[in-house]
């Protein structure tokens, strides 16, 4: 298990120098998105790309097609073979910061994060754990943490929880997406994996980085 | 003087300090430039005179912070949008940190009465189904967590869609949630005003407001406050003038002390010389504050400018006084050419009261007062306070050297023809710009400001400035109607002809179409059951949508929403300047953003007669301003012909006739004469310093006229009139070196007036010497 051990290990600064990366930066991913609202979570697959230019691109393709754009703060949204829409954060500041969260992370530009949010850093040997609490009452209001699993220079998953239970894990990494898929290719569509199969997973996504490490 | 002559002094003294306080107490001063504005005749003048100096965009204040950090200075934006929020003399205050308006929660089922997005497509099952569809992917976004809260209740995310709609249509940019100018180094602010632009006491109380609030909001930083806008300009412009004219007129009175001390060689003279014209003005005063609701300030300038020929009254007595007659007997000899000056000119103001215009039947009333006051006082009441013994111009050596110099001179009857051939000239040759029809001219925007100005304007995306649509119907609701009539045509205007525009009908849909979209609803049995089966195709709960069939039920049945129900709300403050009544029909403004091709907008207009009027704010105030001064002349050419008539009943000789006026009428045209060559443009002030001059002539040449052609009486006679010219020429060289146009306006005109009419009466009316 991940050792407890106290926030920032070491400095933040150095930790970053070890996810820093060049864009352009492309993950796929699969994001299970659990919520009150929904019969059974919501599954969706598609990669996350950060450009050389600064923007965020999210580029959904199952179950349906749905490009986001981020340039900015301007988001566009095209689904299917609708015309796109546009729209401006500016009037959402909280979905900007969410959205610049994202972007940071990929990026590996983790210090401006702080001052949104309260960064924590835990480590055990090549797996980490960051977590990031918003600083804004009204962020906080729909977003109650953020946790990166990791391992080495890579973020492995993503799991933003909501202050009602609600939720979305983002799978970023091969084998634990691979593994993900694994469990509910034999059963029917319905028996997709539990919600607690895929936190466990998520949490774990580090080992699958490192096999040596079972 | 008498012990009685003191004590009539002290009286007439104590009775002005009286009067003084009881204007103070009545006076009321207005900056409503409609008091100036003869009676509309289009309706694109009536809508003008209506909303000249009201429009929301003119009412707008543009502020920026600058000079400090971008979050030091995003605090300070925020807490001042906060301060001028809570004051009661602004309207709306925007910083880009405030939400858009939105409908208040009690109100909230009124959104699908309101809303647009049914019009087309109908809430049917095909609807809901693919408005599911797209939730289902809203909720695998990262927004998810933000629409969670309202998708039972909103499923089609009609308070977004409203809220984007009520967005400004092109924002500046955002830095710690508050608007900035492109380069981040000035925070932008929009405020709306409640006093008009054109009030500058009202601007004035809100520029203070605004300062004070800085002041609170900077506490120990060193970043400063820009301030522009129509309103701003207005204060600025009036704060100007005042202080120029209050630095003149300090130098004015002291000149005029000196001048009249040194010509009759003792302190009393200057104080006795101000007296009937102190009476006059105070008596014009007070018969103005209590006969009209409020005076305006033009009105005070006009008027105090033309009962400056009242302060040459006094003039003639004291330079008439001789040691052995009573000042009384003096003043009876004096008193024909003064009451022919003053009865002449009083009379043809008359021409003034009748004009229709408010201000200048102020005017009028004002000046007619002063002058009669004046003129009265120096025959009825001046002779018992002069000292009886004085100065004798007589037996001055040096005024006698003068006048026998003056008597050798040739008579210029040349100038007869000359002066006005030379005019015509003038006039052939330089027909361009011979009047200003430029409101804006009267009173120029330093260039620095105007371009401050126009730059945060870019930078704010602000309501066009000029151009205007105006609706109107014979109710709230059919102006309404007439917007949403018109709302096709607008947007396929956009953005081609106009960037975008904004209407009340936006906010607040006819009741008409409020019902239209109330009727198209699905009642709550088949929304139900469209629902149901929607849902399942979804990945929703079933049953999640309670909450959206709930409202869609109450939508159903509701009575349409009103003005009324909006109050209190932020809604009901934008309406509040785009949607009014004005003897008895209702109005609504459609704010244009970004006119590229104004024709296209005023054919657009012009398509639809009495729905909706295209207003050009600036060409509706250039004919107005022409309608006005056509106005004015028609009053001059009436009060000229008075004048004639009054001075041939006085006169009873031709020969006198043309002598006393040849002096007033020639200066007239040597004036228009010199200004036309030096290109200046004719504006309402120089009209009245016009008059001011054939006034002052009018005088001369009636005291030069008088006068016998006895050497003594000659010498007394020329002795007064250069106490007036001098005093005159003294005072109006001034206003001419200031640097407001308005003053200098004022000041040339009247200048050249004194000096022309000076030298033509003395040369072509007075009678030589025997």
């Amino acid at each position: 298990m991940l050792a407890t051990g106290p926030a920032f290990s070491r400095g933040l600064e150095e930790f970053e120098l070890q996810l820093r990366r060049t864009p352009p930066v492309t993950t796929p991913f699969v994001e299970y998105r659990f919520s009150h609202l929904l019969k059974k979570p919501l599954r969706s697959s598609g990669t996350l790309e950060y450009r050389a230019d600064g923007a965020l691109i999210r580029n959904v393709d199952s179950p349906y097609r749905e490009l986001t754009e981020v340039s900015g703060d301007q988001v566009r949204i095209t689904r299917g073979s609708k015309s796109p829409r546009t729209l401006s954060l500016q009037r959402a500041p909280q979905l900007r910061v969410l959205l610049g969260s994202f972007r940071a992370l990929l990026e590996g530009h983790l210090v401006p994060l702080q001052q949104d949010f309260d960064v924590a850093l835990a480590e055990d040997a090549a797996r980490w754990t960051l977590t990031l609490k918003p600083r804004d009452a009204q962020l906080a209001k729909h977003l109650a943490s953020i946790e990166v699993f990791g391992s080495g220079d890579r973020p492995g998953c993503l799991r933003a929880m909501e202050p009602d239970g609600d939720g979305a894990l983002t799978l970023m990494d091969k084998a634990s997406m691979d593994s993900a898929s694994t469990r509910t290719a034999p059963a029917a569509a319905a028996a997709s994996p539990t919600r607690e199969q895929l936190e466990r997973l998520c949490r774990g996504s580090a080992r699958h980085a490192e096999p040596t490490n079972k | 003087m008498s012990r009685r002559g003191w004590l009539l002094l002290a009286a007439w003294i104590a009775l002005l300090a009286l009067g003084v306080m009881w204007v103070q107490g009545h006076l009321r001063i207005s900056g409503d430039l409609r008091l100036f504005m003869p009676a509309p005749k289009t309706e694109g003048q009536r809508l003008l005179v209506q909303n000249i100096g009201e429009s929301p965009a003119s009412r707008l204040l543009l502020l920026a912070i600058e000079g400090d950090a971008t979050s030091r200075l995003a605090a300070m934006s925020s807490q001042l949008a906060a301060g001028l929020g809570a004051r009661a003399e602004f309207g709306f205050v925007a910083n880009g940190g405030q939400a858009p308006p939105a409908i208040p929660d009690s109100l909230l089922p009124y959104r699908y009465l309101i809303t647009d997005s049914f019009d087309a497509r109908p809430l049917d099952a095909a609807r809901l189904g693919s408005e599911l569809e797209d939730r289902a992917a809203d909720m695998a976004s990262p927004a998810a967590g933000f629409l969670e809260e309202w998708l039972p209740r909103d499923p089609t995310l009609e308070i977004l869609h409203l809220a984007s709609r009520w967005q400004p249509r092109a924002e500046p940019h955002h830095i710690d949630d508050v608007w900035f100018s492109a380069d981040g180094k000035r925070a932008l602010l929009l405020v709306e005003t409640h006093a008009a632009a054109f009030d500058p006491d009202g601007q004035g109380a809100a520029l203070a407001v605004i300062q004070e609030e800085f002041a609170r909001a900077r506490r120990d930083s060193q970043a400063k406050l820009t301030v522009s806008g129509t309103g701003y300009f207005s204060s600025v412009i009036r704060d100007r003038t005042q202080t120029e004219a209050t630095w003149i007129g300090i130098a004015d009175t002291l000149g005029m002390i000196l001048l009249v001390w040194f010509a009759y060689r003792r302190p009393i003279f200057p104080v006795l010389g101000a007296l009937p014209l102190a009476t006059g003005a105070l008596a014009g005063l007070a018969l103005v504050s209590a006969l009209f609701d409020s005076v305006h300030g033009i009105t005070l300038a006009f008027g105090f400018t033309l009962i400056g020929v009242a302060q040459d009254y006094p003039m003639h007595l004291f330079s008439h006084l001789e040691p052995h007659e009573s000042p009384l007997s003096t003043a009876r000899r004096v008193w024909p050419p003064l009451a022919t000056g003053v009865a002449s000119t009083s009379i043809a103001y008359l021409a003034f009261l009748v004009s229709g215009v408010i201000g200048l039947a102020q005017v009028a009333c004002l000046t007619i007062t002063g002058l009669l006051g004046a003129g009265l006082t120096t025959r009825y009441l001046l002779p018992y306070v002069v000292p009886n013994r004085s100065f004798d111009p007589a037996g001055s050596a040096v005024l006698a050297r003068l006048n026998r110099r003056i008597e050798a001179l040739p008579r210029p009857w040349l100038l007869f023809a000359l002066i006005p051939l030379a005019a015509a000239a003038i006039f052939f040759l330089r027909p361009e710009g011979f009047w200003q029809n430029n409101l804006s001219r009267l009173t120029p925007v330093p260039a620095a400001l105007l371009r401050t100005d126009m730059e945060l304007r870019r930078e704010m995306a602000t309501p066009d400035l000029r151009y205007l649509l105006v609706a109107s119907g014979d109710s709230e609701d059919a102006v309404l109607a007439n917007l949403e009539g018109l709302d096709a045509e607008l947007t396929r205007a956009t953005p081609g002809v106009i960037g975008s525009f904004e209407h009340a009908a936006q906010y607040l849909p006819s009741a008409a179409l409020q019902r239209k979209r109330q009727a198209a609803l699905p009642d709550a049995a088949s929304l139900q059951a469209m629902l149901a089966h929607a849902a399942a195709q979804s990945p929703f709960e079933d049953g999640l949508f309670e909450p959206f069939v709930r409202d869609v039920e109450r939508a159903k049945t509701l009575p349409p929403l009103t003005r009324a129900d909006l109050r209190d709300t932020p809604l009901a403050l934008r309406l509040g300047s785009e949607l009014f009544a004005r003897d008895g029909r209702w109005y609504a403004l459609i704010s244009l953003y970004d006119v590229h091709d104004p024709a296209a907008v005023s054919a657009l207009a012009n398509a639809h007669p009495g729905v909706v009027t295209f207003l050009d704010l600036k060409a509706a105030s250039e004919q107005l301003v022409a309608a006005q001064r056509a106005h004015i002349i028609l009053c001059l050419e009436i009060a000229t012909v008075l004048l004639c008539i009054v001075i041939a009943l006085a006169l009873r000789k031709v020969s006198r006739v043309l002598r006393v006026l040849a002096p007033m009428i020639l200066t007239t045209l040597v004036i228009l004469a010199v200004l036309r060559a030096c290109d200046v443009s004719l504006n309402l002030f120089h009209l009245v310093s016009l008059v001011l001059a054939a006034g002052l002539g009018l005088d001369y040449a009636l005291f030069f006229e008088h006068a016998s052609p006895e050497p003594g009486e000659q010498q007394r006679t020329l002795h007064a009139l250069l106490v007036c010219s001098a005093t005159t020429l003294w005072v109006f060289a001034l206003l001419a070196l200031s640097t407001v146009p308005i003053l200098q306006a004022i000041g040339v005109t009247v200048s050249l007036g004194v000096v022309s009419n000076f030298f033509l009466a003395l040369l072509l009316t007075r009678e030589r010497a025997r």
